[in-house]
């Protein structure tokens, strides 16, 4: 956003730490369209380990961590895990341009939250923020700003909600 | 080069202002060789904040290209914006209100930072749907969050100000303040 300007400046550096939530809530369902103009809801994940991430292409610190969540979708491949990456008020031309600059092919379903009712609903106050729903589609934990997704400690607690 | 700011004046009005603890804070500030633009950064008891100045330029092309009409644009451009970074780097919960944030003219009177809550009210009165880019009005950090976003300061651009903060650690509510501080150039 104001990177440019900053460009001599260091942003912060991303960190691994995740906040359990004192009083873990119930993930709310929502149906949004996802790059290829078909539609999915939470709901149809049940029984996988979501990693639910609110980011738009304009935010540095989403475009920092976005590999990490490539990564961390890619060693998990297979298993109860999924990355959902729900974007903020932008489009597929936007999200098409924002991959090539990043040089990574994302993989992950990125889902297109047109108007952001989706982020309030989650009470997403600034991008980006990540919850991490568990199996039975209760919030676990969160995290704002950006972080390092693949690091081993966010791998361990992933793994630990998988085999609950 | 880095500069130490400590004044007890200051703190003397900030205390008076919101009746909390004034934490001596380090405020480095630097120079951005290309732009000239400046950037404040104070840390202290576990909140690190950051305040890029933006000129008008450059938040004419950010929200040009959204639903702002073009005298949106100008109205928002005419503020003192930052770009603004917090953090929270203690290894406890922290909390802060852009609400409780001051800017102090050279009158020394105080006058309140204009949250994001008020600028989406008066865009949502202009039918402007866009709701990010700004810095959020309130949050609680857990261990290793932060956040970014714009900070606006309404004040004629020429003039030197103080900024005065708060967070709220562990339960216990801290004041900074970052003197002498002033808006990007109308123009680079």
């Amino acid at each position: 956003m104001f990177s440019a300007q900053a460009a001599e400046r260091e942003q912060p550096k991303l960190g691994y730490q995740l906040t359990a939530l004192p009083e873990p809530l119930s993930a709310p369902d929502f149906t949004l369209e996802v790059m290829d103009a078909k539609k999915i809801s939470l709901k149809d994940y049940r029984g996988k380990v979501i990693m639910l991430n609110f980011w738009a292409t304009w935010c540095p610190p989403c475009r920092r961590e976005m590999p990490s969540m490539e990564r961390l979708h890619q060693k998990f491949k297979g298993k109860e895990f999924l990355v959902l990456a729900v974007n903020q008020m932008e489009d597929g031309d936007q999200i098409f341009a924002f991959s090539g600059d990043l040089g990574i092919d994302l993989t992950f379903p990125i889902l297109f939250d047109k108007d952001s009712s989706v982020s309030r609903t989650y009470e997403v106050q600034g991008l980006p923020t990540t919850y991490i729903i568990d199996k039975k589609g209760i919030v676990r934990f969160r995290a704002i700003g950006g972080r390092e997704f693949d690091h081993p400690e966010v791998e361990k607690q992933i793994l630990q909600l998988m085999q609950e | 080069m880095p500069t130490k700011i400590n004044s007890l004046l200051l703190k003397i009005i900030c205390l008076s202002l919101l009746n909390t603890p004034v934490q001596a804070a380090e405020v480095t500030i630097h120079k951005n060789d290309a732009s000239g633009l400046l950037t404040w950064t104070s840390k202290d008891n576990g909140f690190s904040i950051e305040l890029i100045q933006l000129n008008p330029d450059f938040i004419r092309a950010v929200y040009g290209k959204r639903d702002f009409s073009v005298d949106e644009v100008e109205r928002i451009a005419g503020y003192c914006v930052f770009g603004s970074i917090i953090q929270n780097t203690s290894q406890q919960q922290l909390s802060y209100r852009v609400a409780d944030w001051r800017f102090v003219d050279k009158n020394r009177k105080a006058y309140p930072v204009k949250t994001k809550a008020q600028w989406l009210a008066e865009w949502r009165k202009a039918g402007i749907t866009f709701a990010w880019t700004l810095l959020p009005e309130s949050g609680n950090f857990g261990i290793g969050d932060w956040q970014q976003g714009f900070t606006t300061i309404q004040i004629n651009r020429n003039e030197i100000f103080d900024f005065i903060y708060t967070w709220t650690l562990d339960g216990e509510k801290n004041q900074g303040t970052i003197e002498n501080m002033s808006c990007a150039p109308a123009a680079l």
